[in-house]
Protein backbone atom coordinates (compact mmCIF):
# COMPACT_ATOMS: atom_id res chain seq x y z
CA UNK A 1 0.00 0.00 0.00
CA UNK A 2 1.50 3.32 -1.11
CA UNK A 3 1.25 5.77 1.60
CA UNK A 4 1.51 9.82 0.64
CA UNK A 5 1.35 12.48 3.56
CA UNK A 6 1.71 15.65 4.14
CA UNK A 7 2.47 18.20 6.70
CA UNK A 8 1.59 22.00 6.09
CA UNK A 9 1.41 24.71 8.82
CA UNK A 10 -0.49 28.45 8.29
CA UNK A 11 -0.98 31.41 10.11
CA UNK A 12 -4.47 30.93 11.65
CA UNK A 13 -6.71 31.61 14.78
CA UNK A 14 -4.19 34.31 16.25
CA UNK A 15 -1.39 30.98 16.26
CA UNK A 16 0.46 28.29 14.26
CA UNK A 17 -2.18 25.63 12.65
CA UNK A 18 -0.36 22.65 11.83
CA UNK A 19 -1.86 20.02 9.17
CA UNK A 20 -1.06 16.52 8.87
CA UNK A 21 -2.54 13.61 7.31
CA UNK A 22 -1.77 10.24 5.32
CA UNK A 23 -3.46 9.05 2.43
CA UNK A 24 -2.73 6.92 -0.31
CA UNK A 25 -2.44 9.20 -3.22
CA UNK A 26 -0.33 12.58 -3.00
CA UNK A 27 -2.80 14.80 -4.88
CA UNK A 28 -5.92 13.56 -2.65
CA UNK A 29 -4.08 14.12 0.56
CA UNK A 30 -2.88 17.60 -0.87
CA UNK A 31 -6.45 18.48 -2.01
CA UNK A 32 -7.82 17.39 1.58
CA UNK A 33 -5.34 19.58 3.67
CA UNK A 34 -6.47 22.42 1.33
CA UNK A 35 -10.03 21.86 2.15
CA UNK A 36 -8.92 21.19 5.80
CA UNK A 37 -7.11 25.25 6.11
CA UNK A 38 -10.39 26.16 4.40
CA UNK A 39 -12.49 25.20 7.34
CA UNK A 40 -10.23 26.94 9.57
CA UNK A 41 -10.15 29.72 7.65
CA UNK A 42 -14.70 29.80 7.56
CA UNK A 43 -14.32 28.79 11.29
CA UNK A 44 -12.09 31.88 12.09
CA UNK A 45 -13.97 34.05 9.58
CA UNK A 46 -17.58 33.27 11.93
CA UNK A 47 -16.19 33.52 15.80
CA UNK A 48 -13.48 35.74 15.43
CA UNK A 49 -13.61 38.73 18.51
CA UNK A 50 -11.78 40.79 16.06
CA UNK A 51 -13.58 40.48 12.83
CA UNK A 52 -16.21 43.04 12.80
CA UNK A 53 -18.41 40.76 10.50
CA UNK A 54 -18.21 37.91 11.92
CA UNK A 55 -20.98 36.04 13.96
CA UNK A 56 -19.57 36.80 17.62
CA UNK A 57 -19.21 40.95 16.53
CA UNK A 58 -22.73 41.11 15.01
CA UNK A 59 -24.10 39.14 18.60
CA UNK A 60 -22.24 41.68 20.63
CA UNK A 61 -23.53 44.72 18.31
CA UNK A 62 -27.33 43.81 18.11
CA UNK A 63 -28.50 40.68 20.17
CA UNK A 64 -29.25 42.68 23.35
CA UNK A 65 -31.65 44.83 21.03
CA UNK A 66 -32.76 41.74 19.06
CA UNK A 67 -32.65 37.99 18.09
CA UNK A 68 -29.31 37.42 15.76
CA UNK A 69 -29.60 34.85 13.03
CA UNK A 70 -26.31 33.00 12.91
CA UNK A 71 -24.47 30.28 11.01
CA UNK A 72 -24.97 26.40 12.41
CA UNK A 73 -20.96 26.24 13.18
CA UNK A 74 -21.48 29.25 15.57
CA UNK A 75 -25.21 27.90 16.57
CA UNK A 76 -23.05 24.29 17.83
CA UNK A 77 -20.08 25.99 19.58
CA UNK A 78 -22.88 28.72 21.52
CA UNK A 79 -24.77 25.34 21.99
CA UNK A 80 -21.75 23.59 23.09
CA UNK A 81 -20.77 26.29 25.66
CA UNK A 82 -23.70 26.73 27.26
CA UNK A 83 -23.54 22.89 27.92
CA UNK A 84 -20.08 23.39 29.35
CA UNK A 85 -21.43 26.24 31.51
CA UNK A 86 -24.31 24.59 32.85
CA UNK A 87 -22.29 21.38 33.53
CA UNK A 88 -20.06 23.45 35.20
CA UNK A 89 -22.17 26.23 37.02
CA UNK A 90 -20.56 28.73 35.21
CA UNK A 91 -17.09 27.92 35.77
CA UNK A 92 -16.92 27.80 31.74
CA UNK A 93 -18.66 31.39 30.76
CA UNK A 94 -18.59 32.76 27.04
CA UNK A 95 -19.72 36.04 28.64
CA UNK A 96 -16.18 36.90 30.54
CA UNK A 97 -14.94 39.34 26.78
CA UNK A 98 -15.73 42.88 29.17
CA UNK A 99 -12.93 40.96 31.83
CA UNK A 100 -10.40 40.43 28.88
CA UNK A 101 -11.08 43.54 27.09
CA UNK A 102 -10.14 45.24 30.77
CA UNK A 103 -6.98 43.51 30.92
CA UNK A 104 -5.88 44.20 27.35
CA UNK A 105 -6.68 40.82 25.82
CA UNK A 106 -9.43 41.87 23.70
CA UNK A 107 -9.63 44.92 21.61
CA UNK A 108 -12.67 47.47 22.67
CA UNK A 109 -14.94 48.06 19.70
CA UNK A 110 -16.39 51.21 19.81
CA UNK A 111 -19.86 50.09 18.18
CA UNK A 112 -20.60 47.34 21.22
CA UNK A 113 -22.76 48.80 23.55
CA UNK A 114 -21.62 49.17 26.48
CA UNK A 115 -21.51 46.20 28.55
CA UNK A 116 -23.74 46.67 31.62
CA UNK A 117 -21.37 44.29 33.98
CA UNK A 118 -24.59 42.57 35.23
CA UNK A 119 -25.57 38.82 34.31
CA UNK A 120 -23.37 35.45 32.84
CA UNK A 121 -23.86 32.88 30.77
CA UNK A 122 -27.50 32.07 31.61
CA UNK A 123 -28.67 35.49 29.68
CA UNK A 124 -27.23 34.10 26.62
CA UNK A 125 -30.62 33.04 25.39
CA UNK A 126 -30.35 29.65 22.11
CA UNK A 127 -33.42 30.60 20.31
CA UNK A 128 -35.24 28.77 17.42
CA UNK A 129 -33.99 28.93 13.80
CA UNK A 130 -30.35 29.32 15.35
CA UNK A 131 -31.27 32.89 16.34
CA UNK A 132 -29.78 34.60 19.61
CA UNK A 133 -30.82 36.98 21.84
CA UNK A 134 -28.85 38.73 25.08
CA UNK A 135 -30.93 39.23 28.26
CA UNK A 136 -28.37 41.81 29.41
CA UNK A 137 -26.25 43.51 28.02
CA UNK A 138 -23.59 41.34 27.43
CA UNK A 139 -20.34 40.96 25.11
CA UNK A 140 -19.37 37.29 24.27
CA UNK A 141 -16.27 35.84 23.51
CA UNK A 142 -15.86 32.48 21.98
CA UNK A 143 -11.83 32.32 21.98
CA UNK A 144 -12.16 29.65 24.86
CA UNK A 145 -13.95 26.91 22.83
CA UNK A 146 -13.79 28.07 18.63
CA UNK A 147 -10.20 27.25 18.37
CA UNK A 148 -11.58 23.30 19.75
CA UNK A 149 -13.90 23.51 17.20
CA UNK A 150 -11.89 24.78 14.50
CA UNK A 151 -9.49 21.63 15.20
CA UNK A 152 -12.56 19.39 14.91
CA UNK A 153 -14.21 20.73 12.16
CA UNK A 154 -10.76 20.17 9.93
CA UNK A 155 -10.37 16.62 11.50
CA UNK A 156 -14.00 15.99 10.31
CA UNK A 157 -13.03 17.35 6.25
CA UNK A 158 -9.78 15.14 6.56
CA UNK A 159 -11.93 12.25 7.53
CA UNK A 160 -14.51 12.80 5.15
CA UNK A 161 -11.62 13.14 2.28
CA UNK A 162 -10.58 9.35 3.14
CA UNK A 163 -7.49 10.03 5.12
CA UNK A 164 -6.10 6.98 6.64
CA UNK A 165 -4.59 8.84 9.42
CA UNK A 166 -4.13 12.47 10.50
CA UNK A 167 -3.59 15.12 12.87
CA UNK A 168 -4.57 18.83 13.42
CA UNK A 169 -2.73 21.37 16.32
CA UNK A 170 -4.18 24.76 16.46
CA UNK A 171 -0.96 26.00 18.51
CA UNK A 172 -1.83 23.36 21.39
CA UNK A 173 -5.30 22.94 20.96
CA UNK A 174 -5.01 18.62 19.19
CA UNK A 175 -6.73 16.28 17.64
CA UNK A 176 -5.70 12.40 16.15
CA UNK A 177 -6.79 10.20 14.68
CA UNK A 178 -6.21 6.93 12.07
CA UNK A 179 -2.66 6.31 13.58
CA UNK A 180 -1.16 3.94 16.36
CA UNK A 181 -0.26 5.48 19.66
CA UNK A 182 1.26 8.85 19.37
CA UNK A 183 3.28 11.03 22.27
CA UNK A 184 1.97 13.92 23.39
CA UNK A 185 4.81 16.35 24.47
CA UNK A 186 3.71 19.07 27.10
CA UNK A 187 5.33 22.57 27.38
CA UNK A 188 6.69 22.68 30.63
CA UNK A 189 4.85 26.07 32.56
CA UNK A 190 8.09 27.35 34.08
CA UNK A 191 10.13 26.67 31.13
CA UNK A 192 8.11 26.32 28.05
CA UNK A 193 10.74 25.42 25.41
CA UNK A 194 11.12 22.17 27.50
CA UNK A 195 9.14 19.67 26.10
CA UNK A 196 7.63 16.44 28.35
CA UNK A 197 6.17 13.48 26.62
CA UNK A 198 3.71 12.84 28.94
CA UNK A 199 0.54 10.88 27.52
CA UNK A 200 -0.02 8.51 24.60
CA UNK A 201 -2.79 9.14 22.42
CA UNK A 202 -4.38 6.88 19.50
CA UNK A 203 -7.38 9.10 19.22
CA UNK A 204 -9.52 11.90 20.42
CA UNK A 205 -7.89 15.31 21.62
CA UNK A 206 -5.82 17.25 23.92
CA UNK A 207 -6.15 20.90 24.72
CA UNK A 208 -3.94 23.09 26.46
CA UNK A 209 -4.22 25.96 28.82
CA UNK A 210 -1.26 27.60 30.27
CA UNK A 211 -0.49 31.34 30.91
CA UNK A 212 3.20 31.73 30.37
CA UNK A 213 2.95 33.14 26.82
CA UNK A 214 0.16 35.53 27.77
CA UNK A 215 0.46 36.78 31.18
CA UNK A 216 1.29 40.28 31.90
CA UNK A 217 1.11 43.46 34.66
CA UNK A 218 -1.45 46.06 34.48
CA UNK A 219 -1.22 48.37 37.36
CA UNK A 220 0.66 46.69 39.83
CA UNK A 221 -0.51 43.08 39.43
CA UNK A 222 -0.16 39.92 37.07
CA UNK A 223 -3.01 39.33 34.79
CA UNK A 224 -4.02 36.22 32.41
CA UNK A 225 -6.43 35.50 30.12
CA UNK A 226 -8.03 32.57 32.16
CA UNK A 227 -10.48 34.03 34.05
CA UNK A 228 -12.29 32.68 36.94
CA UNK A 229 -16.13 33.96 35.68
CA UNK A 230 -17.34 33.88 39.21
CA UNK A 231 -15.40 36.63 40.38
CA UNK A 232 -13.58 37.98 37.44
CA UNK A 233 -9.81 37.94 38.66
CA UNK A 234 -7.08 35.70 36.87
CA UNK A 235 -6.23 32.06 37.90
CA UNK A 236 -3.48 31.13 39.55
CA UNK A 237 -0.07 32.13 37.90
CA UNK A 238 2.27 29.22 36.68
CA UNK A 239 -0.40 26.49 36.06
CA UNK A 240 -0.98 24.39 32.71
CA UNK A 241 -3.76 22.31 32.26
CA UNK A 242 -4.35 20.15 29.73
CA UNK A 243 -7.44 18.32 28.98
CA UNK A 244 -7.81 15.16 27.13
CA UNK A 245 -11.53 14.18 25.39
CA UNK A 246 -12.99 12.45 22.62
CA UNK A 247 -13.57 16.02 20.75
CA UNK A 248 -11.27 19.19 20.86
CA UNK A 249 -14.05 21.55 21.34
CA UNK A 250 -14.75 19.79 24.92
CA UNK A 251 -10.85 19.57 25.72
CA UNK A 252 -10.33 23.07 25.00
CA UNK A 253 -13.34 24.43 27.32
CA UNK A 254 -12.71 21.85 29.75
CA UNK A 255 -9.19 23.79 30.09
CA UNK A 256 -11.20 26.52 31.34
CA UNK A 257 -13.41 24.96 34.20
CA UNK A 258 -9.91 23.30 35.28
CA UNK A 259 -7.83 26.57 35.60
CA UNK A 260 -11.08 27.89 37.72
CA UNK A 261 -12.01 25.25 40.16
CA UNK A 262 -9.49 21.90 40.23
CA UNK A 263 -11.17 20.52 43.06
CA UNK A 264 -14.74 21.07 41.22
CA UNK A 265 -13.61 19.59 37.58
CA UNK A 266 -12.92 16.24 39.30
CA UNK A 267 -16.98 15.75 39.25
CA UNK A 268 -17.36 17.63 35.67
CA UNK A 269 -14.98 15.87 33.47
CA UNK A 270 -16.24 12.71 34.02
CA UNK A 271 -19.65 14.49 32.04
CA UNK A 272 -17.81 14.79 28.86
CA UNK A 273 -15.89 11.52 29.29
CA UNK A 274 -12.53 14.18 29.88
CA UNK A 275 -9.42 13.14 31.65
CA UNK A 276 -6.58 16.13 32.93
CA UNK A 277 -3.42 16.98 33.82
CA UNK A 278 -2.13 19.34 35.63
CA UNK A 279 1.70 21.09 35.64
CA UNK A 280 3.16 23.52 38.32
CA UNK A 281 6.02 24.74 38.61
CA UNK A 282 7.33 25.65 42.06
CA UNK A 283 9.86 28.35 42.22
CA UNK A 284 10.95 28.15 45.24
CA UNK A 285 11.88 24.53 45.08
CA UNK A 286 12.85 24.29 41.40
CA UNK A 287 10.79 21.33 41.20
CA UNK A 288 7.38 20.74 38.63
CA UNK A 289 4.66 18.64 39.95
CA UNK A 290 2.67 16.67 38.11
CA UNK A 291 -0.93 15.61 38.76
CA UNK A 292 -3.26 13.70 36.84
CA UNK A 293 -7.07 12.98 36.86
CA UNK A 294 -6.71 9.61 35.25
CA UNK A 295 -9.83 7.39 36.38
CA UNK A 296 -13.66 9.25 36.39
CA UNK A 297 -14.33 9.92 40.05
CA UNK A 298 -10.51 9.56 41.71
CA UNK A 299 -9.07 12.97 42.95
CA UNK A 300 -5.99 14.41 41.42
CA UNK A 301 -2.91 12.23 41.61
CA UNK A 302 0.58 13.66 42.42
CA UNK A 303 2.61 11.21 40.24
CA UNK A 304 5.94 13.05 41.21
CA UNK A 305 8.13 15.94 42.18
CA UNK A 306 10.83 17.09 38.99
CA UNK A 307 13.72 18.03 39.42
CA UNK A 308 16.73 19.19 38.02
CA UNK A 309 14.67 19.14 34.73
CA UNK A 310 15.49 23.04 34.41
CA UNK A 311 18.30 24.13 31.97
CA UNK A 312 20.14 26.94 33.72
CA UNK B 1 -10.58 8.36 23.10
CA UNK B 2 -7.52 6.58 22.94
CA UNK B 3 -5.01 7.66 26.15
CA UNK B 4 -2.66 6.48 28.53
CA UNK B 5 -0.73 8.32 30.46
CA UNK B 6 2.96 7.98 30.67
CA UNK B 7 3.60 9.19 34.35
CA UNK B 8 6.29 7.39 35.15
CA UNK B 9 9.57 8.95 36.28
CA UNK B 10 11.52 7.22 33.05
CA UNK B 11 9.61 10.46 31.24
CA UNK B 12 11.60 12.83 32.56
CA UNK B 13 13.28 13.79 29.77
CA UNK B 14 12.58 16.83 28.26
CA UNK B 15 13.23 17.58 24.20
CA UNK B 16 14.49 21.48 24.59
CA UNK B 17 14.74 21.89 21.17
CA UNK B 18 13.14 20.76 18.04
CA UNK B 19 12.67 22.00 14.06
CA UNK B 20 10.20 20.79 11.54
CA UNK B 21 10.89 21.81 7.87
CA UNK B 22 7.67 22.57 6.02
CA UNK B 23 8.30 23.13 2.81
CA UNK B 24 11.39 24.39 0.53
CA UNK B 25 11.18 27.68 -1.09
CA UNK B 26 10.94 25.87 -4.31
CA UNK B 27 7.68 23.99 -3.38
CA UNK B 28 6.26 26.96 -1.63
CA UNK B 29 6.64 28.56 -4.91
CA UNK B 30 5.26 25.94 -7.31
CA UNK B 31 2.24 25.56 -4.41
CA UNK B 32 1.38 28.60 -4.84
CA UNK B 33 1.40 29.25 -8.62
CA UNK B 34 1.33 25.69 -10.22
CA UNK B 35 0.89 27.36 -13.49
CA UNK B 36 3.96 29.37 -13.31
CA UNK B 37 6.97 28.43 -15.35
CA UNK B 38 9.52 30.79 -14.52
CA UNK B 39 10.19 32.73 -10.87
CA UNK B 40 12.32 35.69 -11.69
CA UNK B 41 14.01 37.10 -8.23
CA UNK B 42 13.83 41.59 -8.36
CA UNK B 43 15.79 43.10 -5.89
CA UNK B 44 13.95 45.95 -4.25
CA UNK B 45 16.24 48.19 -1.95
CA UNK B 46 13.76 50.73 -0.52
CA UNK B 47 15.01 54.15 -0.16
CA UNK B 48 14.62 56.25 2.84
CA UNK B 49 11.52 58.13 2.00
CA UNK B 50 10.33 54.55 0.48
CA UNK B 51 10.81 53.87 4.45
CA UNK B 52 9.15 56.78 5.24
CA UNK B 53 6.08 56.15 3.33
CA UNK B 54 5.71 52.15 4.67
CA UNK B 55 5.79 53.83 8.17
CA UNK B 56 3.04 56.51 7.04
CA UNK B 57 0.62 53.30 6.66
CA UNK B 58 1.76 52.58 10.02
CA UNK B 59 4.08 49.69 8.87
CA UNK B 60 7.65 48.98 10.42
CA UNK B 61 10.07 48.16 7.21
CA UNK B 62 12.59 46.53 9.16
CA UNK B 63 14.83 46.24 6.36
CA UNK B 64 15.87 47.82 3.01
CA UNK B 65 16.32 44.74 1.50
CA UNK B 66 13.80 42.92 0.09
CA UNK B 67 13.80 39.97 -2.75
CA UNK B 68 10.78 39.52 -4.66
CA UNK B 69 10.21 36.47 -6.49
CA UNK B 70 7.92 37.02 -9.68
CA UNK B 71 5.88 34.34 -11.04
CA UNK B 72 6.17 33.80 -14.47
CA UNK B 73 4.02 32.23 -17.46
CA UNK B 74 5.76 32.51 -20.81
CA UNK B 75 6.93 35.69 -19.73
CA UNK B 76 4.05 37.16 -18.58
CA UNK B 77 3.77 37.77 -14.74
CA UNK B 78 0.76 35.82 -12.32
CA UNK B 79 2.35 37.03 -9.29
CA UNK B 80 4.65 37.54 -6.66
CA UNK B 81 6.09 35.18 -3.86
CA UNK B 82 8.36 37.15 -0.61
CA UNK B 83 10.00 34.85 1.57
CA UNK B 84 10.93 36.42 5.27
CA UNK B 85 11.83 34.83 8.57
CA UNK B 86 10.38 36.13 12.09
CA UNK B 87 11.94 35.81 15.03
CA UNK B 88 9.60 35.56 18.57
CA UNK B 89 10.55 34.85 22.21
CA UNK B 90 12.18 31.54 21.62
CA UNK B 91 11.38 30.48 17.87
CA UNK B 92 12.23 31.32 14.59
CA UNK B 93 9.35 30.93 11.71
CA UNK B 94 10.16 31.13 7.91
CA UNK B 95 6.94 31.62 6.18
CA UNK B 96 6.68 32.54 2.18
CA UNK B 97 3.39 34.81 1.05
CA UNK B 98 1.97 34.89 -2.21
CA UNK B 99 0.30 38.02 -3.67
CA UNK B 100 -2.12 37.99 -7.00
CA UNK B 101 -2.00 40.59 -9.61
CA UNK B 102 -4.30 42.38 -7.68
CA UNK B 103 -2.24 43.09 -4.59
CA UNK B 104 -4.26 40.32 -2.83
CA UNK B 105 -2.76 37.92 -0.52
CA UNK B 106 -3.08 34.51 -2.47
CA UNK B 107 -1.56 32.32 0.18
CA UNK B 108 0.79 32.24 3.19
CA UNK B 109 2.57 29.15 4.06
CA UNK B 110 4.79 28.51 6.69
CA UNK B 111 8.41 26.83 5.40
CA UNK B 112 10.23 26.33 9.15
CA UNK B 113 9.39 26.63 12.63
CA UNK B 114 12.61 26.66 14.81
CA UNK B 115 12.50 26.12 18.62
CA UNK B 116 15.22 26.35 20.62
CA UNK B 117 15.00 26.62 24.86
CA UNK B 118 18.50 28.93 24.87
CA UNK B 119 18.93 32.27 23.42
CA UNK B 120 20.98 30.88 20.19
CA UNK B 121 17.63 31.97 18.55
CA UNK B 122 18.74 35.48 18.52
CA UNK B 123 22.83 34.91 17.23
CA UNK B 124 22.52 35.19 13.63
CA UNK B 125 25.31 32.53 13.26
CA UNK B 126 22.89 30.05 15.10
CA UNK B 127 20.43 31.17 12.26
CA UNK B 128 22.93 31.59 9.13
CA UNK B 129 22.93 27.70 9.72
CA UNK B 130 19.67 27.07 8.19
CA UNK B 131 19.84 29.74 5.17
CA UNK B 132 19.33 28.08 1.75
CA UNK B 133 18.61 24.54 3.13
CA UNK B 134 15.70 22.56 1.18
CA UNK B 135 13.38 21.18 2.92
CA UNK B 136 13.13 18.22 1.02
CA UNK B 137 16.12 16.45 2.51
CA UNK B 138 14.47 16.72 5.69
CA UNK B 139 10.48 16.70 5.91
CA UNK B 140 10.27 14.58 8.99
CA UNK B 141 13.07 15.93 10.72
CA UNK B 142 10.28 16.87 13.75
CA UNK B 143 7.87 13.96 13.34
CA UNK B 144 9.86 12.49 16.56
CA UNK B 145 8.19 15.21 18.52
CA UNK B 146 5.28 15.42 16.20
CA UNK B 147 2.30 16.45 19.07
CA UNK B 148 3.26 19.53 21.49
CA UNK B 149 0.19 20.57 23.64
CA UNK B 150 0.83 23.97 25.03
CA UNK B 151 -0.33 27.09 25.67
CA UNK B 152 -1.31 29.08 22.17
CA UNK B 153 1.90 30.57 20.89
CA UNK B 154 0.69 34.14 19.85
CA UNK B 155 1.83 34.81 16.23
CA UNK B 156 1.42 38.05 15.98
CA UNK B 157 5.04 38.47 14.58
CA UNK B 158 3.61 36.70 11.44
CA UNK B 159 0.71 38.41 10.54
CA UNK B 160 2.86 41.91 11.02
CA UNK B 161 5.78 40.48 8.97
CA UNK B 162 2.51 39.38 6.18
CA UNK B 163 0.86 43.19 6.47
CA UNK B 164 4.64 44.40 5.85
CA UNK B 165 5.24 42.36 2.92
CA UNK B 166 1.73 43.23 1.45
CA UNK B 167 2.83 47.07 1.91
CA UNK B 168 6.08 46.36 0.04
CA UNK B 169 5.02 44.55 -3.02
CA UNK B 170 2.44 47.00 -3.34
CA UNK B 171 5.19 49.66 -3.00
CA UNK B 172 7.64 48.25 -5.45
CA UNK B 173 4.60 47.62 -8.09
CA UNK B 174 3.83 51.48 -7.56
CA UNK B 175 6.88 52.34 -8.36
CA UNK B 176 8.12 50.51 -11.10
CA UNK B 177 10.58 48.26 -9.55
CA UNK B 178 8.03 44.78 -10.57
CA UNK B 179 5.98 44.17 -13.43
Amino acid sequence: MTDACIRRARPLLGTLVEISAHGSDEDAVRLAVDEAFRMVEAVQRLMSYHDPESDVSRINREAARQPVAVASHTWRVLDAAQSIARASDGLFDITVAPTLVAFGFLPQHADFPRASGQGDWRHVELLAERRVRLARRLCLDLGGIAKGYAVDRAIGVLQSHGMRAARVNAGGDLRVFGAPMQTVHIRRPGAPTELMPLVELGEGAAATSADYYTARRRSGRWVTPLIDPRTGVSCPRGRSVTVFAPDCMTADALTKVVHADPQRAIGILPKFSARALMLHDDDDLDVCKLYTLADAGRPWQTHWLAENARHV
Amino acid sequence: MRIVFVATAAVLAPVAAFAVDYLSAEQAFKLMFPDADHFEPREFPLNAAQMQELEAQGVRARSVHWTVSVAQRAGAPLGYVVVDNVIGKSELITYAVGIGLDGAIKQVEVLSYRESHGQEIRLPAWRRQFVGKTAASSLHSGDDIANISGATLSCSHVTEGVKRIVAVVALARRSGGLP
